[in-house]
């Protein structure tokens, strides 16, 4: 049909099919900023404005909007930034930036109508556009700020507010509960500073966002957003079955399709046993994958692919495809696989390294520290406590994508939504019978991934397609398939025993894990050992053992999902750890303060798990703390959430609201910062004619602000601004290796190579700066304001260095290179706190605010920082209360869909608060540990011990939705 | 292949009328469910009716009452002082903004979900819904019957009263588990409840849960929907009285 579309002030006439949605035709005009997130309405990443109102273009027919006027970002995209772009890149409201073309347009039709609006109004209108990254903080504040500069109000700069320490640093702050935290903006940083950290141009500054101009106008920036001539577009057909044999495929019909290019499955393609975890080399066993198999071990499992000329006639093909399956039986729950008679998941012969096949057991984990059976058998008190936790998914709003083609001289470029370029390049390479030198990854801007990404998810699909077709071919998957296919939080029956004396020190903890890593091992030994070494090395104890079986079964695949293991074993931890206070009598805090690590104490479990564990006597000497302010962030923290108030019982129990508990809920959080002796990060740096510098690192930016992050550190290093550092990342051809955004690792890792690079770089600066002065000794030149200074004050530019180099005298290329891998794990620390309600009738919890203080070293960029940590803590909210896969009986997955899967939107966040705590890590660029991760620790732990606060009830199950809560209550009743 | 095949755009009810006695057409009001809904089906062939251009767009007060056009959008709607804050109130928790701004109040009773809060408050507001054909019928009786493929054009509603609405969900904003909506009238209460049946259902307010078989699902058991029906019918009449 033709129809006529204004689209941003230009008529076009168009011929469409019916069926057309707004959202693909708007892409194929070449609208970038309208993006897919799902096929029904919920993500609003594909919302523009029709006739000035917000309106969802993915479930919008084209049809229906011929007539009226249709308004993306790209209509306000000038040289200069309209007012609300310039407010989402001035407050850091952009992480990935995926949806923020959406959010931009939604604020255009807010502010239109109503130029003052609440905040509540804000989030009203944000109510409808999802985000996994932000938790709304800056957006609100970039759209109540973009109202004021419209009114012509005066606004303050966005600056961080700077706190007064209340601790020296090593005592317990003495609160008292009149005293209050500044007021600021939620979204301003809080930011308590130390001594120990000098002060700096660039590093921990709040600079704008290297990429933030490309987010903030929609511009061509992720996987979907590149055109290629000729592309195929791939479907993946998908079992139905939760364990099946796959008898027999017929694809004539398929093959014969009109449109239809290739069809693959286990019949015409190569049986080559691979893991799909992006991991270093060698990716742990066992190999119990192939692209495609004659098994289906999960509802959604891969049965074969097509590609074709439309996706419309993929889906069509897919459809003829005809399959036998011969149904087995299937298991979910990991305990229930481990039991005699349950179905053998991985019978194939050719899968070896599965520790006890028979048992479903793929792996094994044990490791302890002195004799943790005395050590109980000589404690004073003895508990013991099992926890379950769920299956849960990062959701990120940009689906996997990947499109894959030869490239003119036959070699595979496959640009992808990935974490780890490089090991999908390597991983690859076996699949596809290619060499690692003739296959390129690139990463473009990825829409969020959080672990998700951290996989071979797609790669190989559409690298086969573009053999089998010499053809671009590009696999997007679907909202569902997303759900069903891609990656989750592994689920875990946690069994914590410890033994403590009668002074509460704790002399024996065993954790028992039984891991639930479904029908493929992907991510599930290290995932597992995560859990180990986060669960036993919090608290100082002479005594430990972890034992852990590691289970397949027959869910959805569970693999890396920020916190890797931590959540689940501080969930367990923390709760545990709070029961004991209270069967003791003891202070919560007091009682974990008395136990917990401090600075200098050995950390002596964690060589002993993981990809490099050692064995007993291979070390000389354990790792140690070496930089810890949680009594600073217990303090901060224990302020903003008035903490007394847990122990008023007219504040718990509210006169005015009989069904109505309150409570508090504090979690100790400690976490990781890379992985030692394994994660490596290349940089290089080259001097440009201007002064300015290309840096390209491996290191993949997933909305965090890594290449921001890193550009700031070079910029520190070289005394220049940061928009000096033209960040490139990543590419295999073109940028050094790293082994990817993952383990909290690439601002300590990726980092500290660019500072190397940058100090070999500002080495010869210096040298060439100091003959053009005529010093002798180059050591004495000082870089700063873009100038190479002399002692006596006189100076050159380092243009003129750079011309000078590159074209006036003894010419040459000033660059310099750097690597880093870290014998070290230095931890962050936080404090996190939960205020909750609980209507104690129908078991709904309310969760009123959540306070994080992190030390998380030096915050490079306090922006992003607390931004991550805003981030992490609503998704750990929804880990806490509301996310959780529903399975049916036959292993189908109930809620696949955003809305009965339910994320948190912006009109019901609790109040959030952050504090970033200084503390000066030697071993970090500038000071720098991680901060991506420690926010997803505390919150599950809080929320539960809050509603112990509340109700005097312990639930040791997540999530807790209000059907758990209420049997809980009448349990306890 | 998606089952749309064809879009019709009529600019007069007797014209959609007319292309709707095909037995493979379907109407289109905001879209936001049909749409995903028929795209997603590939048995068949459906052509879309789409009333977009018939007018059923206005919000009128006569008599005491106030009639919806089939079209009115939700957001329109929830920012209408003439539809009492109750009504408001229950449009705008209905869906997010962006949706709000695309569903109507038609699609919204056509499609009749069990968990609307809307259809609820409409419900304990008497709503009357008015046919193509000039007939009319009780929203609950459309509710229990469907439409029969008649052009829903208003829905006619009694804006007086007090009202409240007690929710239990996953989330302050998620679609309850379980909502109850009170509305004073000059002769009592009338109470609605979502979750707990194939529809959403108007009970008697002095027995409110009684004879209720609620379905089960993995937001909430067949016998905590019942407790929680109970508990927020009681703080709903109790709120409005």
């Amino acid at each position: 049909m033709d129809v006529s579309l204004n689209l941003n002030g230009t008529t076009h006439c168009l011929s469409i099919e019916a069926h057309e949605t707004l959202l693909g035709v708007l892409r194929g005009l070449g609208m970038t900023s309208v993006r897919f997130g799902s096929d029904t309405g919920e993500t609003g990443s594909s919302a523009v404005l029709i006739d000035g109102t917000l309106v969802n273009t993915d479930i919008l027919l084209a049809a229906q909007a011929a007539g009226h006027e249709v308004t993306t970002v790209e209509a306000f995209n000038t040289a200069e930034l309209d007012p609300i772009q310039a407010a989402f890149v001035a407050v850091g409201a952009l992480q990935s930036g995926y949806s923020a073309p959406a959010m931009i347009l939604g604020a255009h039709a807010l502010l239109e109508h109503n130029p003052d609006p609440t905040e509540s109004e804000v989030r009203d209108l944000l109510s409808g556009i999802l985000d996994r990254e932000t938790a709304y903080v800056k957006p609100v504040e970039a759209i109540l700020r973009a109202a004021a500069v419209l009114r012509g109000d005066d606004t303050d700069p966005f600056e961080p507010l700077i706190l007064e320490p209340m601790t020296d640093g090593f005592k317990p702050a003495v609160v008292d509960p009149t005293d209050t935290t500044p007021e600021a903006p939620r979204a301003v940083p809080r930011i308590v500073p130390s001594p120990d950290v000098p002060e700096m141009s660039v590093v921990g500054k709040p600079e704008i966002k290297v990429d933030a101009i490309k987010l903030v106008k929609g511009n061509p920036a992720f996987t979907d957003d590149f055109e290629t001539r000729n592309l195929l577009v791939a479907k993946v057909l998908r079992s139905p079955y939760a364990h099946a044999r796959i008898v027999d495929i017929d694809d004539s019909a398929a093959r014969a399709f009109p449109g239809v290019h290739a069809v693959l499955h286990y019949k015409n393609t190569p049986r080559v046993k691979y893991a799909s975890g992006g991991q270093s080399y060698p990716n742990p066993h066992p190999y119990d994958q192939v692209s495609f198999d004659d098994k289906v071990r999960h509802v959604g499992d891969r049965v074969a692919a097509v590609a074709a000329d439309t996706a419309d006639i993929a889906e069509e093909a897919i459809r003829l495809i005809e399959v036998s399956y011969e149904p087995l039986p299937a298991v979910f729950d990991e305990r229930e696989a481990l039991a005699p008679g349950a179905p053998v998941i991985h019978d194939e012969p050719d899968t070896t390294e599965i520790f006890d096949r028979d048992r479903n057991i793929v792996h094994h984990i044990e490791a302890d520290r002195g004799d943790i059976d005395h050590a109980l058998a000589s404690a004073d008190h003895v508990f013991e406590q099992t926890f379950r936790v769920h299956q849960v998914q990062s959701t990120p709003i940009e689906p996997h994508i990947s499109v894959a083609w030869l490239d003119s001289d036959e070699r595979m470029v496959v640009r992808t939504a990935t974490q780890v370029p490089f090991h999908t390049r390597r991983m690859l390479a076996p699949l596809i019978g290619m060499a690692v030198k003739d296959i390129r990854i690139i990463k473009p801007r990825i829409g969020g991934g959080f672990g998700a990404k951290q996989e071979m998810l797609i790669e190989d699909i559409v690298a086969h397609l573009a053999i089998a077709t010499r053809r671009p071919v590009k696999l997007e998957l679907t909202r569902e398939e997303e759900f069903i296919s891609s990656r989750t939080r592994h689920p875990q029956t946690l069994t914590f025993k410890s033994g403590v004396n009668a002074d509460g020190t704790l002399i024996a903890q065993s954790l028992r894990v039984i891991g639930n890593t479904g029908p493929y091992g992907a991510h599930g030994y290290t995932v597992q050992t995560v859990t180990g070494l986060r669960g036993l090395s919090s608290y100082n104890c002479p005594n430990k053992r972890f034992d852990c079986d590691v289970v397949y079964t027959n869910i959805p695949v569970p693999g890396a999902y920020r916190g890797y293991g931590a959540p689940q074993a501080e969930f367990a931890l923390e709760s545990h750890m709070e029961d004991i206070a209270h069967r003791m009598g003891l202070d919560p805090i007091e009682f974990k303060r008395q136990n917990w690590v401090k600075l200098g104490d050995e950390l002596d479990i964690a060589p002993h798990l993981g990809e490099r564990a050692v064995a007993e006597g291979e070390l000389d000497e354990y790792p140690r703390v070496t930089s810890c302010g949680v009594e600073e962030c217990v303090a901060q923290a224990s302020r903003a959430i008035q903490w007394h108030r847990h122990l008023d019982p007219k504040w718990r129990r509210p006169a005015d609201r009989p069904t109505v508990r309150r409570g508090i809920g504090f979690a100790f959080c400690m976490h990781g910062t890379a992985i030692p002796f394994l994660d490596m990060g290349g940089c290089s740096i080259k001097l440009n004619d201007d002064g300015s510098f290309n840096m390209l690192i491996g290191a993949t930016d997933l909305g965090t602000g890594a290449d921001t992050v890193i550009g700031q550190i070079a910029a520190e290093v070289l005394g220049v601004r940061l928009e000096d550092i033209k960040v490139y990342s990543s590419d295999t051809d073109m940028t050094p290796f790293d082994t990817g955004a993952y383990a909290s690792s690439t601002t300590y890792i990726s980092g500290t190579a660019a500072k190397i690079a940058a100090e070999a770089v500002r080495k010869r600066l210096k040298e060439r700066a100091a003959r053009l002065l005529g010093v002798e000794e180059p050591c004495t030149i000082e870089l700063r304001d873009n100038r190479a200074w002399a002692p006596d004050g006189s100076s050159v530019t380092l243009e003129e260095v750079a011309l000078d180099s590159l074209h006036l005298e003894d010419q040459e290329q000033i660059m310099g290179t750097g690597s880093y891998v870290s014998p070290e794990c230095p931890a962050p620390f936080g404090a996190q706190f939960a205020e909750i309600e609980v209507d104690i009738e129908t078991g709904q919890v309310t969760v009123v605010k959540l306070v994080m203080a992190v030390d998380c070293g030096v915050a490079i960029n306090p922006v992003t920082a607390s931004g991550q940590v805003e981030g992490g803590m609503a998704q750990a909210l929804g880990y806490a209360h509301c996310e959780e896969y529903a399975l049916d009986d036959e292993g189908r997955m109930l809620n696949a869909r955003l809305g009965p899967y339910k994320i948190y939107r912006a009109d019901e966040m609790p109040d959030l608060e952050v504090f970033l705590v200084q503390t000066m890590e030697d071993s970090g660029p500038f000071g720098a540990k991680a901060v991506a991760e420690i926010p997803k620790d505390g919150v599950a732990p809080a929320i539960r011990n809050a509603i112990l606060n509340a109700t005097g009830v312990a639930i040791n199950d997540l999530p807790f939705t209000p059907e758990r809560v209420w049997r809980a209550l009448r349990a306890d009743s | 292949m998606s089952s749309i095949v064809a879009y019709h755009r009529p600019t007069s009810l007797d014209e959609a009328a007319e292309l709707l006695t095909e037995s493979n057409r379907s109407i289109l009001a905001g879209g936001t469910a049909i749409v995903p809904e028929k795209r997603a089906d590939h048995t068949g062939e459906v052509e879309m009716v789409d009333l977009q251009a018939l007018g059923l767009d206005a919000i009128t007060a006569v008599d005491g009452r106030v009639t919806l056009g089939a079209m009115v959008r939700l957001a329109e709607f929830s920012t209408d002082p003439r539809v009492g804050e109750l009504l408001g109130d229950l449009a705008r928790r209905e869906l997010p903004s962006a949706m709000r701004n695309q569903a109507t109040i038609g699609g919204t009773v056509a499609t009749g979900s069990a968990d609307s809060v809307l259809i609820a408050g409409l419900l304990v507001h008497d709503a009357q819904v008015e046919f193509h054909d000039g007939g009319s019928l009780p929203l609950d009786q459309v509710l229990a019957e469907g439409s029969g493929g008649t052009i829903i054009v208003a829905v006619n509603i009694d804006p007086t009263g007090a009202g409240a609405i007690m929710v239990t969900g996953r989330t302050p904003a998620d679609e309850p588990i379980v909502a109850a909506v009170a509305r004073s009238t000059t002769d009592g209460f009338r109470l609605a409840l979502t979750g707990v049946a194939s529809t959403v259902i108007e009970v008697d307010p002095s027995e409110p849960v009684s004879g209720l078989e609620p379905p089960s699902d993995f937001r909430g058991s067949s016998e905590y929907r019942l407790s929680v029906a109970a508990i927020l019918s009681e703080r709903a009449v109790k709120a409005v009285a």
